[in-house]
């Protein structure tokens, strides 16, 4: 970015004080921070490019401040060259946006393709299959069927009524026989 | 048994051919009868014998109780001796079950379909992922990676747990290249607890899948383990479910240790104990179990409990009920005692485990009403007794306790001299004490029994015995556990007695998550737990030293463990001492002194993560901060709810949630002006919900001038500049 160009007035930038670009440069350097564009001479250029375009808009938009502006560049910017690489039609910026977000992770732009963020065209093909081809998935196709609770029938009374047919109810008989054998037992000795 | 369902084949392939091999059949019927008459010959003698006692220093209403109360307790420990001495003879004759069998070895799975869920809720994300990694690398070197599917089904309520399960699922399918094999779906509604989470999967997806492998946040299962548990299931049509023994590993406090080092030594025999009565009617315990998906889809779903909460409603610990629910459809469930690879990490504080209780406690009283439920094999009605009575012995043994107390409190209001008879027992030729004497050591030694069994067991077994450290640091290290478990015992039977009378009386149970870390309780986190504990212990042991210093002795072990329940629970926790016990060579389990190759990658990938500080505990709200503002977390984050949105359910709960309402968007507004403090956790669950508002969000965080974002969203953003 030529900034002497845009020198008009001692401590100013395109109309508008140095400090006002300097808030505007770290807004969108924090951006593309957070898309972990990290190296540094791809992030100047970038940040760069923006704030030159805001900077052009800045004399006809004096009701927006630099950070607006600049901000508004780089989001118009970063969705023009979505639609591009992705060849998506701009309809629903913020479809687009996201799915351009979710291109440029699953490509692993911050990674392998840095150099090409907001490059014009043509881009490598590689890198261009990988933006287009990449969809993220949660879950494979759903397959919906449905659970249905079976009833449970509950009552102790029902199944009182059908003692003798209780599993291990013999068992369990005998086991009683042989408390009560024991209890006789008890009870006769302690006379 | 004939299976009441077809078993389902994908199309184009034919069902299995393969010549199963049965088990050794002895029939169900007459093994529970040898059992658990053993158990009832036992219960029958020493009751005898105390009933003898009574006797001799007179009858009483108080006496009655205090007999009826010893057989029903008695009748409970002899029920785990016997669990230990039949598993120590089964051991002892080399009894195995499923290793034994030959078929499934060579049984084909290519095609097969299996999926692996981890249900979690508010868990800790990392570990969860990192436990997954573990699996699906281990599975991926047995080369059967293609047959299974992996699932990460969220129940979080949290919204800050809620971002970040979604980043670290990126990120590990992302390292992993495994998109496409590992999912992430969060429900909507938090509706079933853990039970509606599978439910809501199997549902969505259950019919691609032939079987589905349960896991706990914290489980972890080697490769081949899972291969052979689809091997055995595709060589036994009639199984429904085989239930895998999870050991406990990972352990870092003494309390985590100690837990760790019983479950590893005596678990192998009371297992082996428990199968021999359970065999094709075995039971579920909720995790690390391969489940037959068609069957269990048309058997299984729970249906409410008549009635009002604590005991009406959902049921709580459904696995039991599951199973049962199986047996009674006429499949199997196995039991695969004799199959290792499969773990789960243990609480790591004496606290963390009541909390853990807390939950079961409510669950399993719940069996109360499903024990009657027609249809329902005696197994089954067994296996949920045994739940039951788990958490009542704790009242029971107060409750006895407190009958002994008041009779000797009686005798010596009455100010009568106590005469002492003889009676039956007269050719034993002992006194009244020595006579109580020899029913105490009885009842130790059906305590002990089985630990001792365990120890013969070790000795008996090279290669365990070299797992453990080497036999001395086994029976040093079973010395401890027992003199910790004795101090223990009494906290337990206050914590459960509470736990079970508030069943009874309260109008249900928080499901919270439950905390695993090993950082140790704070003083005054067991002062607030603990102080009704000590009190009790004080105050009854002072009660009892007025009435009769003889007895006093007698209790002296369970007013110990209350009187020192606040240092025994502050220090237990501390992973420090559980270090410097295995320094000296205490409590080692297999697990720990060589450690599969699943464990160590877990270790290894833990420790990476702790150093590196990306476990550390974030700060509130930091996952809402990420998903407004993260360029990526919030293109992830609304990806998957517009996906979400394509399943009818979930678009409805959305829907009926407030997703997509213009009131969002002024909720929107207030978040940005006045940053997430002044939302209410279901306003941010509603605007993470909403899929039109969160790109919204984000464009307008970063495109709106600082002076009309709060405070709290400018400071948000100044983090990303460095």
């Amino acid at each position: 970015m030529n900034t002497v160009a845009w020198m008009d007035a001692p401590g100013q930038l395109a109309g508008r004080p140095l400090e006002e670009w300097n808030g505007a440069y770290s807004k969108v350097e924090s951006y593309f921070h957070a898309l972990r564009v990290r190296n540094k001479v791809l992030l100047g250029e970038l940040v760069a490019r923006v704030l030159e375009c805001a900077m052009q808009r800045s004399a006809s938009h004096p009701q927006l401040s630099a950070t607006e502006l600049a901000v508004e560049e780089m989001d118009n910017l970063v969705n023009q060259w979505f639609a591009q690489v992705l060849s998506a039609a701009s309809g629903g910026m913020e479809m687009l946006s996201t799915r351009g977000r979710m291109a440029l992770l699953l490509a692993d732009m911050p990674g392998r393709w840095q150099d090409q963020f907001l490059r014009p065209g043509p881009w490598p093909d590689e890198f261009v299959a990988a933006m287009r081809d990449s969809y993220l998935r949660a879950g494979p196709n759903f397959q919906l069927s449905q659970m249905t609770p079976r009833p449970l029938d509950l009552g102790p009374m029902a199944t009182l009524t059908q003692w003798s047919r209780l599993p291990y109810a013999k068992m369990t008989v005998s086991w009683i026989l042989f408390g009560l054998l024991l209890v006789t037992l008890f009870y006769i000795t302690h006379q | 048994m004939t299976p009441t369902s077809p078993i389902s084949n994908p199309p184009g392939e034919k069902a299995s051919t393969l010549t199963v091999l049965p088990l050794r059949w002895v029939r169900l019927d007459g093994r529970i009868f040898l059992f658990y008459s053993m158990v009832v010959l036992l219960t029958g003698l020493v009751s005898m014998l105390f009933a003898d006692l009574l006797w001799r220093t007179g009858w009483s209403l108080s006496g009655v109780v205090l007999l009826c109360l010893f057989i029903a307790l008695f009748f409970l420990i002899a029920l785990g001796c016997m669990h230990g001495v039949f598993g120590f003879f089964l051991r002892m004759v080399s009894d195995r079950r499923l290793t034994r069998l030959r078929d499934y070895r060579a049984q084909n799975i290519q095609g097969v379909s299996t999926a692996l869920v981890f249900p979690i809720h508010n868990e800790e994300i990392v570990r969860v992922c990192e436990g997954l990694r573990a699996t699906y690398d281990s599975l991926k070197k047995t080369g059967h990676l293609d047959g299974f599917d992996f699932y990460i089904l969220s129940d979080s309520t949290d919204p800050d747990k809620w971002v970040e399960e979604e980043k670290r699922w990126f990120e590990l399918t992302h390292e992993l290249g495994a998109l496409g094999r590992v999912y992430y779906r969060r429900r909507v509604v938090n509706e079933g607890k853990k039970s509606g989470n599978i439910r809501d999967f199997l549902s969505t997806w259950g019919a691609r899948y032939r079987y589905f492998v349960v896991f706990d946040a914290d489980s972890v299962m080697a490769g081949q383990t899972l291969v052979d548990l689809v091997k055995l299931m595709e060589a036994h049509p009639q199984v429904g479910l085989i239930q895998t023994v999870p050991a406990l590993m990972n352990a870092e406090s003494l309390f985590g240790r100690i837990q760790q080092f019983a479950n590893r030594l005596y678990a192998p025999i009371f297992i082996t104990g428990l199968n021999f009565w359970v065999q094709n009617s075995g039971n579920y315990w909720g995790h690390n179990a391969i489940i037959r998906t068609e069957p269990f889809m048309q058997h299984c779903d729970l249906p409410q409990l008549p009635g009002r909460k604590p005991f009406g409603g959902q049921i709580l610990s459904h696995d039991f009920v599951e199973a049962a629910l199986m047996l009674r459809a006429g499949w199997e469930a196995w039991l695969a005692y004799d199959l290792g690879g499969s773990y789960e990490e243990a609480p790591q504080s004496m606290i963390e485990n009541a909390q853990r209780d807390r939950r079961w406690c409510q669950g399993n009283l719940q069996h109360f009403m499903v024990i009657w439920a027609k249809g329902l094999h005696g197994v089954s009605r067994l296996h949920l007794a045994m739940g039951i009575c788990g958490y009542l012995a704790s009242p029971l043994w107060l409750l006895f306790l407190l009958t002994f107390n008041w009779m000797f409190w009686y005798e010596g209001q009455t100010g009568l001299s106590r005469i002492t008879v003889h009676a039956f027992t007269p050719f034993l030729r002992v006194s009244a004490t020595e006579h109580a004497f020899i029913i105490f050591v009885i009842c130790m030694a059906v305590l002990f029994l089985p630990k001792v069994l365990a120890l013969v067991d070790l000795a008996f077994d090279k290669e365990r015995r070299r797992a453990f450290g080497s036999l001395t640091n086994a029976v040093v290290g079973a010395i401890a556990e027992t003199a910790f478990s004795a101090l223990h015992a009494p906290l337990q039977m206050l914590w459960h007695s509470k736990f079970v009378a508030a069943s009874f009386f309260s109008a249900g149970v928080q499901w919270g998550a439950q905390k695993r870390a090993s950082d140790g309780t704070a003083w005054l986190d067991a002062v607030r737990r603990h102080w009704w504990h000590t009190i009790i212990g004080l105050v009854w042991g002072a009660a009892i030293w007025r009435l009769d210093r003889t007895t006093f002795w007698w209790f002296a072990p369970v007013m110990a463990g209350m009187v020192v329940s606040i240092p025994l629970s502050v220090l237990t926790s501390r992973a420090s001492l559980g270090r410097y016990a295995r320094q000296l060579g205490l409590f080692l389990t297999p697990e720990e002194t060589a450690p599969p190759p699943e464990i160590a990658a877990l270790r290894a990938s833990m420790d990476v993560l702790e150093t590196s500080g990306r476990i550390d505990p974030r700060a509130v709200d930091a996952g809402l901060a990420d998903v407004v503002l993260d360029p990526y977390i919030n293109a992830i984050h609304v990806s998957l709810l517009r996906e979400k949105r394509q399943n009818p359910t979930f678009a409805k709960a959305l829907s009926d949630l407030g997703a997509g309402r213009p009131e969002v968007r002024a909720l929107c507004e207030k978040l940005l002006a006045e940053g997430p403090s002044r939302l209410q956790q279901q306003e941010k669950i509603l605007i993470l919900s909403d899929v039109e508002q969160l790109p919204w969000l984000h464009r307008q965080a970063w495109l709106r001038p600082s002076s009309t974002l709060s405070r709290w969203w400018q400071n948000q953003i100044r983090q990303y500049a460095c």
